[in-house]
């Protein structure tokens, strides 16, 4: 290998590293409404089975999904309106199909509901990426009487301006809400950051993202309470924000509502935490901090 | 609900906490289920798995140890025998009912029975249900199929024929589920609405994952994860007045320090009034006569759509 080509590599990688980058824009002076000094949201990935469908398992994995449809939805609405916690529901379109009862509930506490791709994954080709983006907003916005503005996809940003979306929620680039560009730069989308750490499936689910049984670590809600207790205080001292991500049918378990019960009320025995929905954390960035592309 | 072929086993909705009744006024359901099997792998009971000192332990101290504890409590059990374990340890098997315990079945070898041809399958229950009738003197009224160490998905598994052919087979329930907290019924045709009622089981209250889990010689020993689950969830289940359930294994629990943490453990659970400790056959019989399928299994017709491009 000559000098030359060391000097090609450093070029090529350092602009892959500058130009991803430069898709993010912190808001590193962000701060919350007059009185707030960390935003919490609480968001349910509500894929029930779906996903487990989708991914071929077997009879007894779809029927673990079917709790969340059947008994944990239900609890965690509960859970959200005795806290006064407006939550965000990221469901999967064709959920509107199985679970409509529960989602009219979710609705009628003032909740809201967010999209989590058609049938939990993005088609690679761009004309049915549309189509199930396209059945989705429209189920969505048939139980909620309107549209959905934010989701939890790799869906295109393009794509997801095109239809009204203003944010996303996934992975963590920054711990604050934060603009993500497209490659061209443009398309703007607040991202809400959310952590595998604060992911109820990372410590309660058998299989995550493929994994087999000798990687599990399953673990009980006491261990995972304290985990998230000191993310929340981390997160409360420095005036940041929190995204807790559960899904109904591993959170909605009896023990876990009660371990969630404790944190929630721990949390509000601190003065200026606030639980709003992503949109409305979506929207006071928006407000407070307008988007400016990389390309402006 | 919008019933899925394929997607659901059972209506959109449990039964809420104010609808549970228990026998007698009683305030939460405590149900405990031992597995005999010793299988490793898909293939069930092998002789390599029985000719290893767990097993052997398992099967003697190990046993006898938890019987023990189970009788200073006042515990009863239920009891999931492959038909071989029954076969081979007949008279210990046996004995387990003078104790107030049930015998139900798990599988002929505690086999992965889920690409079985249909009447093989009827086979092997039909043989099974035998051997149990033969070793107990009484027809096993509940099935069992739940997962191993070693399986991919600690869920247990079953064919696409499984609760058909139980039902045709006459038995009562299925002994696991993992759609609900409390029984309920697994549909297996929605146009006549036969369905098996189902008993709920829970990976985070099975001994297996937590004791030297995922195998031996790993040091990964969680009995405190394990006891935090117990308990976590048989408080909030007492509060909500519904059931609490949990499965051991002999040759895991019966060992020292887990032995002495299920004792504990159970001393607690005994200080709560209002307990109603069935067997698995029991708690069937009374939620078929107090929750008939006829009055609360509701089912609508689905409301799928198949579009191209889609999950059908």
């Amino acid at each position: 290998m000559t000098a030359i080509d060391l000097d090609q590599q450093l070029v090529e990688l350092r602009s892959a590293a500058d130009a991803y980058a430069a898709r993010h824009k912190f808001i590193p002076d962000l701060t919350w409404p007059e009185g707030v000094r960390i935003a919490v949201n609480f968001t349910c990935d509500f894929d029930a089975m779906l996903l487990r469908r989708l991914l071929n398992e077997p009879p007894m994995q779809l029927a673990k999904g079917e709790f969340g449809g059947r008994v944990g939805i239900w609890r965690l609405i509960e859970l959200f309106d005795v806290h006064g916690v407006k939550a965000t529901i990221f469901t999967p379109g064709r959920i509107c199909e199985l679970y409509p009862e529960a989602l009219r509930a979710v609705v009628e506490s003032g909740h809201e509901i967010a999209d989590h791709m058609w049938e939990h994954r993005v088609p690679k080709e761009p004309a049915l990426e549309e189509d199930h983006l396209a059945k989705t907003v429209a189920a969505l916005e048939r139980i909620a009487g309107r549209r959905p503005v934010g989701t939890r996809s790799s869906h295109s940003a393009a794509l997801l301006r095109r239809y009204g979306f203003i944010y996303r929620s996934e992975r963590s680039a920054d711990q604050r809400p934060y603009y993500e560009y497209d490659e061209g730069g443009g398309n703007g989308l607040v991202n809400l950051p959310m952590h595998y750490v604060i992911d109820d499936a990372m410590y309660f689910n058998f299989n995550w993202l493929g994994t087999d049984a000798s990687a599990q670590r399953i673990t009980d809600p006491e261990r995972v309470g304290d985990i998230w207790w000191a993310a929340f205080r981390q997160q409360y001292n420095v005036g940041g924000y929190l995204n807790v991500c559960m899904h109904p049918f591993q959170s909605g378990r009896a023990l876990r509502i009660a371990m969630l019960d404790r944190l929630i009320g721990q949390m509000k025995t601190l003065p200026g935490v606030w639980f709003p929905t992503c949109e409305q954390v979506a929207r006071h960035c928006i407000d407070r901090y307008p988007p400016r592309a990389p390309s402006e | 609900m919008p019933w899925k072929q394929g997607y659901t086993i059972s209506d959109e909705r449990s039964l809420t906490d104010s609808e549970l009744r228990w026998p007698d006024g009683a305030r939460c359901c405590v149900a405990m289920t031992v597995d005999l099997s010793v299988a490793s792998g898909p293939e069930g009971v092998t002789a390599a798995d029985l000719t290893t000192p767990e097993a052997l332990f398992g099967a003697n101290q190990g046993l006898a140890a938890l019987r023990e504890v189970l009788r200073r409590h006042a515990m009863r059990a239920t009891f999931a025998a492959p038909a071989i374990i029954a076969h081979i340890h007949r008279d210990l098997v046996r004995s387990l009912t003078a104790e107030g315990h049930e015998i139900a079945a798990h599988g002929f070898r505690h086999e992965d029975v889920s690409g079985l041809e249909r009447d093989e399958e009827r086979q092997r229950i039909a043989r099974t249900t035998e051997i149990l009738a033969d070793v107990t003197g009484r027809k096993p009224a509940g099935w069992f199929s739940l997962p191993r160490q070693g399986d991919r998905y600690a869920v247990g598994a079953v064919s696409p024929n499984t609760v058909d052919l139980l039902l045709e087979a006459g038995y009562l329930y299925l002994g696991n589920g993992l759609a609900d907290d409390i029984p309920h019924y697994w549909v297996s045709d929605f146009a006549s609405r036969r369905a098996l009622l189902t008993l709920p089981y829970y990976y985070h209250f099975d001994d297996q994952f937590f004791l030297m889990f995922p195998r031996k010689g790993t040091g990964l020993e969680h009995p405190d994860a394990l006891l935090r689950n117990w308990r976590g969830e048989f408080a909030a289940q007492y509060r909500r007045g519904r059931y609490f359930h949990m499965t051991l294994h002999p040759q895991h629990i019966g060992w020292s320090n887990r032995l002495q943490m299920l004792d504990e453990f159970l001393a607690e659970l005994r200080g709560y009034p209002g307990l109603w400790n069935p067997t698995a056959a029991e708690c069937a019989r009374y939620w078929l006569e107090t929750y008939p399928a006829s009055a609360h299994l509701r089912l609508a017709p689905s409301i799928w759509q198949d579009y191209p491009g889609s999950l059908s």
